[in-house]
């Protein structure tokens, strides 16, 4: 499963180390995540990281395979 | 101070229990090797950082206090649930602790900061039931502590509501970061206190995500008050008031600037604060971030740590490995000396660290140890592994060594670790409880190959904790191996606790390798002489040691047959058993003891102390897993003697359930043995064989001579005399039990001047035992019978009834045949008061007996299964007894478990049998 989510402002290069197994892309005002997703525990255990780490989740969605 | 004299209405208590200061006065830090959070929860080990956890926690020096939300808070209050959710950083924690010290709570305040290891049931309740205790100490002690982190029973929960239902006023129970403990077990049983604790509980939870509690439905009923994310946004007043705190001359466009882009959220108004004074230029500061496209917490925390100067940066980054930050720690890990001023620092600042109450420790607020860790990583990759190592080292030197196994196992340093473990004395606490399971949850990542006698023997143990004997015989040969290499000289910790795990290891085992007694108490001298070698009375601090050297020896006695001396020691290990850190040994020896009363025919002694094995368990709500089922077969066994098969076959499936009945050899016979005596009640001969397994030849120990009697019996019942002597002659056991069997045969066959001496042989043995006793006297009265003179068969017969009355012991007459009944018939008309026989066929003449079940049904229980013994549904009962369908339920399933039963028949058969209907 490939997912995006889109996370408000932009997110300096630490943070977004945190998500190694994520890509991402800059757009102006947020920060795309994108990648594979193995399961549903991957799922939340990243939607809580973006939490730990005061981020916020604006939008999130499943990509075409 | 705690609270004490409360009940004084809503005056006169203070809201904040100071920290238990008295109670834990005495404390030394590291006289044990408590501290984590599991182990407290078990031995409460009044650690003042830990005593943090369960109290309100200080009012914020910088603290806007906002009065729309402490109304809302103080209303929800006056409900069940309060609800307090909102994302990392948004003041709810704040908000309910000024809430606490600046209002006036309906009652006494019991306080919960949960962490992320407290998610097990039997640790969250543990502090739960502590928090109760501090807010509440005339709380009854009777409701007892979960001692098992994996579970807690129903019960607890139960006594828990009871509890406070019963308590004349409200009391408040705050859970601070709900989301750290979701595990479904934690919800259930908060969902169930809060529909069976009554009106007085007011629960708040406060956390990051909703509960699992049907929230739609409190909140239906009216039964919920919310404060959410969006409540907690700081309006711009609000915001002006927190920024002036830093900065007086804060402009009133830069609050509003900065309010709209941080959208209200309290950390990030709190780090422009910061940020601000630091920069000089507040306008300037506020225009710029406004400006920026970075996410805002990380906008603000680059900022804020930017401007840092580097010592605060270095202590910042370096200490974010930690859960909380003690200055000299914090030392060890930056290599400087000014902790102490930065960490002050930072606490007045109120941005990165708040204060531990009354300790030098600091804890980092939610948000920003996981952005720091973030940073430290990217900054100096590799570093955090070398930082764990050095708090590790700091924290066992500081006589913390449960944290400093966290970090070692975290650093990947298994060869420190492991020595840390066994220096501490911990691998006892992990066979005996309390810590069962939290040494191999750390330790399970270490590899197989780590070279060392301590990384061995931890392996060893963590396995012999998991019944893989096995497993735990080969890291106890490679912990020998590295042994007679090491040219280091080993701890006499280690000496101990390899001594220990031997004899454990050995004793439980199966058959091959059988340790005969005497090498067992070999072993056992050995292991005491290692606990006299280790210095300054640590052992004395560690009662699990002697109890499980006591159990090893006594399972190892009554494996070799020496039930006398396996009874004694059961004896001894029991007492050994202090305190509530040994609850799974008391738990098997109060077992074990048992079933070595019911073998020799000691029943009232041994259902006594099955009923204590039970109750240990059941009071310590021990998961599956971890139960021994020798209290269970001890029952069957004791039930069966006494001629009630049914009971029997009850406890029998019961024991079967739990692990140790299948790889105890001594377990294994004996319920082997059981079955196929029960087989034979039916008359299922081939079934009874059956039942005992392939004969083999294995040394006659114990358990083998049991299964020869059992097999002989098997095939006497059948008929066939000539294998019930060969089945007797599988070694070179002699036991009088092995005797009477073959003395039993041989009448069979017709060989009486044989069975008679092989009878006198065995009545001259001093290890005849009461159940030898009756049968030799039985066996007697048969032969004076078979020579056709009834006279002389009266005076066996009376002194078997005689010693057989006290205990019960009912099953060798029923077994004996049907002359018996003739016999006793005959005499009847003789001598009625000599033979005094009616307890033979009288069940419970001493009125009922106390049932094998551990609790008595209360009163509404009884009624519910009398309703139930009357065939009505469930809502005819909640009818009938004006109760709700639902309560009707709880009911049920109470006297289902206190029955042990799972189906409404069954309960109200045992309900009859047991004299409760």
């Amino acid at each position: 499963m490939r997912y995006e989510f889109r996370v408000t402002g932009r997110v300096s290069t630490p943070l977004a180390d945190t998500f190694p197994e994520l890509d991402r892309a800059s757009v102006p005002r947020q920060t795309l995540f994108f990648g594979t997703v193995t399961d549903e525990a991957h799922l939340y255990g990243l939607l809580a990281r973006f939490q730990d780490l005061g981020l916020h989740v604006e939008e999130m969605r499943r990509l075409p395979d | 101070m705690p609270t004490s004299g409360f009940p004084a209405g809503t005056e006169g208590f203070p809201a904040v229990t100071e920290e238990g200061k008295g109670s834990h006065a005495g404390h030394t830090p590291g006289r044990r090797p408590v501290g984590t959070a599991t182990e407290a929860a078990l031995a409460w080990s009044g650690d003042p950082l830990l005593t943090s956890k369960v109290s309100v926690p200080v009012l914020p020096g910088t603290c806007v206090p906002r009065q729309r939300l402490l109304d809302r808070l103080s209303g929800g209050v006056n409900g069940p649930l309060t609800l307090v959710s909102g994302p990392a950083g948004a003041g709810k924690t704040t908000l309910a602790v000024s809430w606490a010290h600046l209002t006036t709570p309906p009652g006494p305040v019991a306080w919960l900061t949960l962490d992320t290891d407290d998610n097990a049931p039997g640790v969250f309740w543990s502090y739960v039931l502590e928090a109760f205790r501090r807010a509440l100490p005339s709380l009854p002690a009777t409701i007892g502590t979960p001692t098992s982190p994996d579970s807690i029973g129903r019960s607890l929960l139960v006594r828990l509501a009871s509890a406070v239902e019963h308590l004349p006023h409200p009391v408040v129970l705050v859970l601070d970061d709900m989301a750290k403990a979701p595990g479904r077990e934690v919800s259930k049983g908060l969902g169930f206190l809060l529909e069976h604790a009554g009106p007085q509980l007011r629960l708040v939870l406060i956390g990051r995500v909703d509960p699992r509690l049907p929230l739609h439905r409190y909140r239906a009923e009216g039964r919920l008050t919310e404060i959410r994310g969006a409540d907690l946004t700081f309006t711009p007043d609000e915001a002006a008031t927190l920024l002036r705190q830093h900065d007086p001359a804060t402009t009133d466009s830069t609050v509003g600037t900065l309010t709209s882009r941080t959208e209200g959220w309290a950390a990030g108004l709190r780090l422009c604060a910061l940020a601000m004074r630091k920069s000089g230029d507040p306008d300037g500061f506020a225009r710029s971030f406004a400006a920026s496209e970075h996410a805002v917490a990380d906008y603000l925390l680059a900022e804020v740590l930017e401007v840092q100067p580097a010592a605060t940066r270095k202590l910042l980054l370096r200490t974010s490995i930690l859960d909380q930050v003690h200055p000299e720690l914090a030392n060890a890990l930056t290599g400087r000396q000014d902790a102490e001023e930065i960490l002050a620092r930072l606490v007045r600042e109120g941005a990165f660290v708040e204060p531990v109450a009354d300790t030098r420790w600091c804890r980092f607020r939610p948000l920003f140890a996981k952005v720091l860790q973030a940073h430290l990583r990217s900054r100096r990759p590799g570093l955090a592994p070398r930082l764990h190592g050095r708090a590790a080292r700091w924290l066992a030197d500081a006589g913390r060594p449960a944290e400093a196994l966290g970090h070692a196992t975290a650093a990947g340093d298994w060869s420190y670790g492991a020595a840390e473990a066994v220096r501490n004395l911990m691998v006892g606490s992990l066979l005996a409880g309390p810590d069962e399971d939290r040494l191999p949850a750390l330790f399970s990542r270490m590899p197989d190959d780590t070279p060392g006698v301590e990384p061995a023997l931890v392996a060893g143990a963590c396995r012999l904790a998991g019944r893989d004997l096995e497993g735990c015989r080969e890291r106890l040969t490679a912990a020998e191996r590295f042994m007679n290499s090491g040219s280091t000289p080993l701890g006499p910790e280690a000496g101990l606790t390899h001594a220990l795990l031997k004899l454990l290891c050995e004793s439980y085992g199966p058959e091959s390798g059988a340790t005969p007694g005497a090498a067992a108490e070999a072993m056992a001298r050995n292991a005491g002489h290692m606990t006299a070698r280790v210095a300054g009375g640590r052992t004395e601090e560690h009662p699990e040691l002697t109890a499980l050297r006591l159990h090893g020896l006594a399972c190892a006695l009554l494996r070799s047959g020496r039930l006398d001396d396996a009874r004694r020691a059961f004896t001894d290990a029991v007492e050994a058993c202090a305190d509530d850190a040994t609850h799974l040994v008391l738990h098997a020896s109060f077992g074990k003891l048992a079933l070595t009363e019911s073998a020799v025919g000691a029943l009232t002694a041994a259902e006594d102390h099955a009923v204590r094995s039970l109750t240990v368990a059941d009071r310590h709500g021990m998961p599956p897993a971890r139960r021994s089922g020798a209290g269970h077969l001890a029952l069957a066994a004791l039930s069966f003697e006494r001629d009630d098969p049914r009971t029997a076959r009850h406890h029998l499936e019961r024991a079967m359930a739990s692990p140790d009945a299948h790889d105890d050899p001594v377990m294994v016979a004996e319920s082997a043995v059981l079955r196929s005596r029960l087989e034979l009640t039916q008359g299922r001969w081939e079934a009874a064989l059956t039942a005992l397994g392939d004969p083999g030849q294995p040394p006659m120990t114990w358990p083998a001579e049991r299964l020869a009697v059992a097999r002989s019996h098997a095939v006497l019942a059948h008929g066939d005399h000539e294998a019930a002597v060969a089945a007797l002659h599988g070694g070179d056991g002699d036991g009088p039990a092995l005797t009477v069997a073959l003395a039993h045969a041989h009448l069979a066959a017709g060989r009486i001047d044989r069975a008679r001496r092989l009878l006198a042989h065995a009545d001259r043995s001093h290890r005849s035992s009461l159940v030898d006793h009756v049968r030799i006297r039985l066996l007697r009265a048969r032969i004076a019978m078979l020579g056709d003179d009834p006279r002389a068969a009266h005076a066996p017969l009376a002194q078997a009834l005689d010693a057989a009355r006290p205990e019960q012991l009912r099953r060798p007459f029923t077994e004996a045949g049907p002359w018996l009944r003739h016999l006793l018939e005959r005499a009847d008309g003789e001598d009625t008061s000599r033979l005094s026989r009616s307890w033979l066929s009288t069940r419970c003449p001493d009125g009922p007996r106390t049932p094998a079940f551990v609790e008595p049904l209360s009163g509404r229980e009884r009624e519910v299964l009398a309703c139930v013994a009357r065939m009505l549904s469930t809502n005819e009962i909640a009818d009938e007894l004006h109760l709700s369908v639902n309560t009707v339920k709880t009911h049920l399933r109470s006297v289902y478990r206190k029955l042990c039963v799972s189906r409404r028949r069954e309960a109200v058969e045992l309900g009859k049998e047991l004299h409760l209907l």
